[in-house]
């Protein structure tokens, strides 16, 4: 394997140190972590609130995709809490 | 960073952490999905029902009871 190195390609770039690796990593991973919720919000917010799509976004369909989101996420705790706390 | 750093004791002291959490943070997300589905029938209000959230905690307990029955009487099969 090659090592890893930062920066664009050129004379200039240099390899990353350990840390520099950790960091970048825990980053990625976080990014990762955050598109996949993201697609799982648009999935089930869709679901919940756009049963039948109309000539264009309603009032009551964009507040029920906040709330949607705002009660996912409160989900998402209630469910991590409840693994973890036994 | 040389390749050799990576079986550095902190990088695997790094990655081990960090496979942990992917794995925990994989079965929240799972089991969010699954509890969500279960557990709040209606459209999204501004509130969860006391009933609501009473049903996600149960749901991911439940799950977890069952967990340990499936693990049992997998490993008595073996």
């Amino acid at each position: 394997m090659d090592s890893f190195s930062t920066g664009s390609s050129g004379a200039g770039s240099h390899q990353m140190s350990q840390s520099e690796f950790m960091e970048q990593m825990k980053l990625q991973l976080a990014q990762a972590y955050a598109q996949e919720f993201v697609e799982t919000l648009r999935e089930k917010c869709f679901d919940k609130c756009i049963t039948k799509p109309g000539s264009s976004l309603s009032g009551s369909e964009s507040s029920c995709i906040s709330r949607c989101v705002d009660r996912y996420i409160e989900a998402s705790g209630i469910v991590g809490r409840a693994l973890f706390k036994q | 960073m040389d390749p050799s750093a990576l079986s550095s004791p902190e990088m695997q002291q790094f990655l081990n952490q960090e496979k942990e959490r992917a794995m925990l943070n994989e079965m929240v997300s799972k089991l969010t999905v699954k509890c969500w589905d279960k557990c709040i029938t209606g459209t999204p209000g501004s509130k969860f029902s006391s009933s609501e959230s009473a049903c996600l905690s149960n749901c991911a307990q439940r799950y977890m009871d069952m967990n340990l029955i499936i693990m049992k009487r997998f490993q008595s099969m073996q």
